[in-house]
C-alpha cells in the first residue's frame, strides 16, 4: 500500500441537522479538504455508499470541482465504510485518480429511520421482513440469542459494551452523548427493543456527515497533516452470505464477514492482533462487538466476554475500543466517523487520545458484507 | 373531567358489598347452559353453577338502579362525553372453587385504571379497567380483571389499519408460496443432485444445474433462535410478539412468526398453514377444532342468558348505528364458549380453574367461529377465529 489518508471532516453529529443531505455532504467534503491544504480543483475522485443519496455529481458540482475520473460505490449499507477508502486506495494505485474524497451525509434521524420497520423489494427480504423481523435490531437479536446460547454470554455482557462506549462518548465534545454516561444498571433498566436487545444495546440515529480524503502517501507527506497510512484495506463476504440475515450456514453465532476482512488486513500489514493500539469497531449493536473481537483474533469464540469484564475495552483497559464513543455513544454515521477517530489516535490529536505509535484497526458494518482497515502514523 | 373521576373512584378504592339478584340457581344455569349449547351434565348433577357464570350471578340488568360501581360511573361519565360505543377487550377470571346451588354470593369491584383518550382501529376512546371479587359469606370464591373500550365511533369507514408486509414473489420461489396457499410447507429440491435448500434460488449451489423441484416438509421442526419483538411498531402486528429461525428436519433452516407461549431455543414446533404467512407452534397436542355457526339466535339468547342487556347484542338498528355491522357476541359468552370448548375436549368432569381471554375482531350475526386449542400440561390455549380474524385468543387452566 502506498496511499494515505490525508485529510478527514465532519460536521457537527446531530438528531435533526435543518439542512439538506447533500449540503451536509458539501461541508463535510470542505472541511476534509482544509484539513488536507487542499482545493476542491486537486479532487479527481469521489466514492461513497450506495445507501447515500447525493450524488456524486451532485457532491462535485455544488463544490465546483470541475474534471472527475472516477466515481464509484460501495453496497451493503455500513458494511461499506472501509471499502470506500478500500476503492480510493485502488484508484490512486493504480493511477487512476490521484485525490479521492470519500464521504457519507444523512439525515438518518430526521429523515428516514434505518431502525424502522421496512421492506425493500429485494427477494432476501422477502423470507425476514414480512415474517415480522423487521427492523436491523430484530436482525441482530436472533443472532445475538444464539451467541448467548452457545457461550453463556448474557445480557449485561452486551450491556458493558454500551456503558465502555458512554464512558467514551461523556469526555468527547462532538459526541450525541457528551457528558452523558452510563452504568450497567442503566443499561439493565432500559427498555426491550427486540429481546435479547434492549434500547441500551442500540446505536443511534443521527444527522451528520464525514468525508476522508486519500490520496498516495509520497503526496500525503506534504500535505498540511502528517499522513495515516493504509498499512491494509480489505472487503468481505461470508459463505451464505446475507444482508443482516445470515442464518442458513452452518454456525449462526459467528461472524465469518469479518474473519474474510482479517485475515486479510493481518497479512497484508504484517501486523497481529497483539499490535494493535486501539481498535474502531463497528457498533451498530452490542453483541456485534463481543462477536468481531472474536473473529478478529483478540480472543477465543465465546471469550470475548472475558476480555470486555473490568473495563477491558474502556480507554485505560487492554483493548482499548472506540475512543470516541462509537455509534452508541458519538454518531451514527454508517462508520465513517470511526475511520475519522482512527485518524485522529494517529496522529495523536484525539479528544481521548490512547497512547503510542502501534497500527489502528478499523471495522465497517457487520452482520453484511463488510470491510476493514489498519492505519498506522508515517514513521 | 374523565381522568380527574378516575383518581377520585381509584382513591376510593373497593365498593362495598353488592349483593347478586338472585342466589344460584339451577333455572338460570339451565338456561345459560342452553344458549351455550353447552351439553355438559356435571353442572346439573352435581348442582353447581359453570365456572364462566360468575359473572352473569352480578350483572345489574336491564334496568339497573344507581350504582357506585366503578365500571358504571366511568362507563356514564364517558357516555356524555361522547364515547358511546363499548367493546370488551379482556378479561381474566380465577375460579377458587365452584359456586352451588342456593348460594347468596355478592360482589366488590375498584377501578384499577383509566387510560386515554387513544386511537384505536374502532376510534378514539379510553381503557377502562376494573379488578372484580365475588365473595359467598367470607370466603373469596372468583376474581377478575376486566378491561373495555369506550370509544367515539369513527366517522364513516374506520381508518385503514396498517397491513403487513408483503412476501417478495419471484419466479424463483413461487413455489413455496403456492405451496403455502395449499397448505404444504415446501422446500427447493435440486432436479440433479438432490439437495435440499431454503431459502430458494434459481441454480444449485451444489452442482449447479437449473431444474429445480420441490419437495414437502414434514412440517416440523426445532427452534435455532428466536426475537421477542417490541418496538418499534411492525405493520399488521401488535408487539411484543415472537419470531423463531427454525432447524428443519430436512436439513433447512427457516424464519417465520412463533405463536403461543414464549419459546427456548431447542423446543418443538410444527408449522401452521392456514393464512398467507406460515406460523410456527409449539408441537404440542392440539384439540380437535370446532366450528360454530354464530346465529342472531344464538347471539340474543347467549346475551340474554348472562342477564347482558346491552343493545348491540340482540338490536340491530342500534348494533349498525354505534359503527358496528350487525350485533355481535358479548364476552361473557365468549368466555362460555371458550369454557364450553375445553370441556366438550378434555372432558366434562376436568374443573376449570381460570379462564383468560382477549378479545380481537368482534364475532358477529352470520359469522363463522372456529376454535382451536394447544395443551400445555395443565393449561390450554385457545383461539377462536372468524373469516375477519382473530376474535379470541384465550388461556384456559384446568385442574391436573
Amino acid at each position: 500500500m502506498t496511499a494515505a489518508i490525508a485529510g478527514i471532516g465532519a460536521t457537527e453529529f446531530s438528531k435533526d441537522s435543518g439542512r439538506s443531505e447533500l449540503r451536509l455532504a458539501v461541508e463535510a467534503i470542505r472541511a476534509a479538504l482544509d484539513d488536507a491544504g487542499l482545493r476542491p480543483a486537486d479532487v479527481s475522485g469521489l466514492c461513497t455508499f450506495t445507501m447515500d443519496n447525493n450524488s456524486e455529481i451532485a457532491v462535485a458540482r455544488e463544490l465546483g470541482i470541475g474534471e472527475l475520473t472516477f466515481l464509484t460505490r460501495i453496497g451493503y449499507g455500513g458494511g461499506a465504510a472501509c471499502a470506500v477508502v478500500q476503492q480510493a486506495v485502488l484508484a490512486v494505485d493504480a493511477g487512476i485518480a490521484d485525490v479521492v474524497v470519500c464521504y457519507r451525509a444523512l439525515n438518518e434521524r430526521s429523515g428516514r429511520r434505518f431502525g424502522q420497520a421496512y421492506v425493500s423489494p429485494d427477494p432476501d427480504s422477502g423470507w425476514h421482513v414480512p415474517m415480522g423481523l423487521a427492523t436491523p435490531a430484530a436482525q441482530v437479536a436472533m443472532v445475538a440469542r444464539r451467541y448467548m446460547h452457545e457461550h453463556g454470554a448474557t445480557g449485561d455482557d452486551f450491556g458493558r459494551v454500551s456503558v465502555a462506549m458512554r464512558r467514551h462518548a461523556a469526555t468527547n465534545p462532538h459526541a450525541w452523548f457528551h457528558g452523558r454516561p452510563i452504568t450497567l444498571d442503566d443499561h439493565r433498566a432500559s427498555r426491550w427493543i427486540a429481546e435479547p436487545l434492549r434500547l441500551l444495546d442500540c446505536c443511534q440515529e443521527s444527522d451528520g456527515a464525514v468525508a476522508v480524503v486519500v490520496t498516495s502517501l509520497e503526496r500525503a507527506r506534504d500535505l498540511a497533516c502528517p499522513p495515516a497510512v493504509i498499512a491494509a484495506a480489505a472487503q468481505g463476504s461470508g459463505p451464505g452470505q446475507f444482508v443482516m440475515t445470515s442464518y442458513y450456514r452452518s454456525s449462526t453465532a459467528t461472524l465469518p464477514e469479518i474473519g474474510v476482512v482479517a485475515r486479510q488486513l493481518w497479512q497484508r500489514s504484517g501486523f497481529r492482533p497483539a499490535d494493535v493500539r486501539t481498535a474502531i469497531l463497528y457498533d451498530h449493536f452490542t453483541p456485534y462487538v463481543l462477536m468481531q473481537l472474536e473473529e478478529l483474533g483478540f480472543c477465543g469464540p465465546g471469550e470475548a466476554r472475558h476480555l470486555i469484564a473490568g473495563g477491558g475495552i474502556e480507554i485505560d483497559g487492554r483493548l482499548p475500543v472506540n475512543p470516541h464513543g462509537g455509534q452508541l455513544g458519538e454518531a451514527y454515521i454508517h462508520g465513517m466517523n470511526g475511520i475519522a477517530e482512527a485518524v485522529r489516535q494517529v496522529r495523536g490529536t484525539a479528544v481521548n487520545q490512547v497512547p503510542g505509535d502501534g497500527p489502528v484497526l478499523v471495522t465497517a458494518g457487520t452482520g453484511v458484507p463488510t470491510s476493514g482497515l489498519v492505519l498506522t502514523p508515517n514513521l | 373531567m374523565i381522568l380527574e373521576t378516575a383518581e377520585r373512584l381509584r382513591a376510593a378504592g373497593e365498593t362495598p358489598a353488592a349483593a347478586g339478584r338472585d342466589p344460584v340457581n339451577l333455572p338460570m344455569i339451565r338456561n345459560w347452559l342452553e344458549a351455550m349449547g353447552d351439553a355438559n351434565p356435571v353442572y346439573e348433577r352435581t348442582g353447581t353453577a359453570p365456572p364462566a357464570m360468575i359473572q352473569v350471578w352480578t350483572m345489574r340488568g336491564l334496568t339497573p338502579p344507581t350504582s357506585t360501581d366503578p365500571l358504571q360511573v366511568m362507563s356514564n361519565l364517558c357516555d356524555e362525553e361522547g364515547f358511546v360505543a363499548v367493546v370488551a377487550t379482556d378479561s381474566s377470571q380465577t375460579y377458587h372453587r365452584h359456586l352451588r346451588v342456593g348460594e347468596e354470593i355478592t360482589v366488590r369491584s375498584r377501578l384499577e385504571s383509566v387510560i386515554g383518550p387513544k386511537r384505536t382501529s374502532l376510534g378514539e376512546g379510553w381503557f377502562i379497567t376494573t379488578v372484580t371479587t365475588w365473595h359467598v359469606g367470607d370466603e373469596k370464591v372468583a376474581e377478575m380483571t376486566f378491561r373495555i373500550l369506550r370509544y367515539r365511533p369513527a366517522a364513516g369507514s374506520p381508518p385503514p389499519t396498517a397491513e403487513p408486509f408483503e412476501p417478495v414473489i419471484t419466479a424463483d420461489n413461487a413455489f413455496f408460496w403456492e405451496g403455502v396457499a395449499a397448505g404444504e410447507l415446501r422446500l427447493q429440491r435440486c432436479g440433479e443432485c438432490g439437495v435440499l435448500r431454503h431459502p430458494p434460488g434459481p441454480a444449485c449451489p451444489a452442482c449447479g444445474s437449473f431444474k429445480q423441484e420441490h419437495a414437502i416438509a414434514a412440517g416440523t421442526g426445532t427452534v435455532h433462535s428466536y426475537v421477542v419483538h417490541h418496538h418499534p411498531p411492525v405493520p399488521g402486528r401488535r408487539a411484543p410478539f415472537t419470531v423463531a429461525l427454525v432447524d428443519l428436519p430436512e436439513g433447512v433452516r427457516m424464519v417465520a412468526e412463533h405463536r403461543g407461549p414464549r419459546p427456548e431455543i431447542g423446543d418443538p414446533v410444527r408449522v401452521d398453514l392456514d393464512g398467507d404467512l406460515p406460523i410456527w407452534r409449539p408441537d404440542v397436542p392440539a384439540l380437535e377444532p370446532w366450528t360454530l355457526d354464530v346465529t342472531p339466535t344464538l347471539i340474543v339468547s347467549t346475551a340474554l342468558a348472562t342477564r347482558d342487556f346491552q343493545n348491540v347484542h340482540h338490536d340491530r338498528d342500534s348494533a349498525v348505528r354505534l359503527g358496528g355491522k350487525d350485533i355481535f357476541l358479548n364476552i361473557l359468552t365468549t368466555t362460555g364458549l371458550v369454557q364450553r370448548f375445553v370441556t366438550d375436549r378434555l372432558g366434562f368432569s376436568r374443573k376449570i380453574k381460570s379462564i383468560r381471554i382477549r378479545l380481537g375482531t368482534p364475532c358477529h350475526a352470520y359469522d363463522t367461529l372456529v376454535f382451536t386449542g394447544q395443551v400445555f400440561g395443565d393449561r390450554v390455549d385457545v383461539i377462536g377465529r372468524t373469516a375477519n380474524g382473530v376474535h379470541v385468543t384465550g388461556s384456559v387452566v384446568v385442574a391436573s
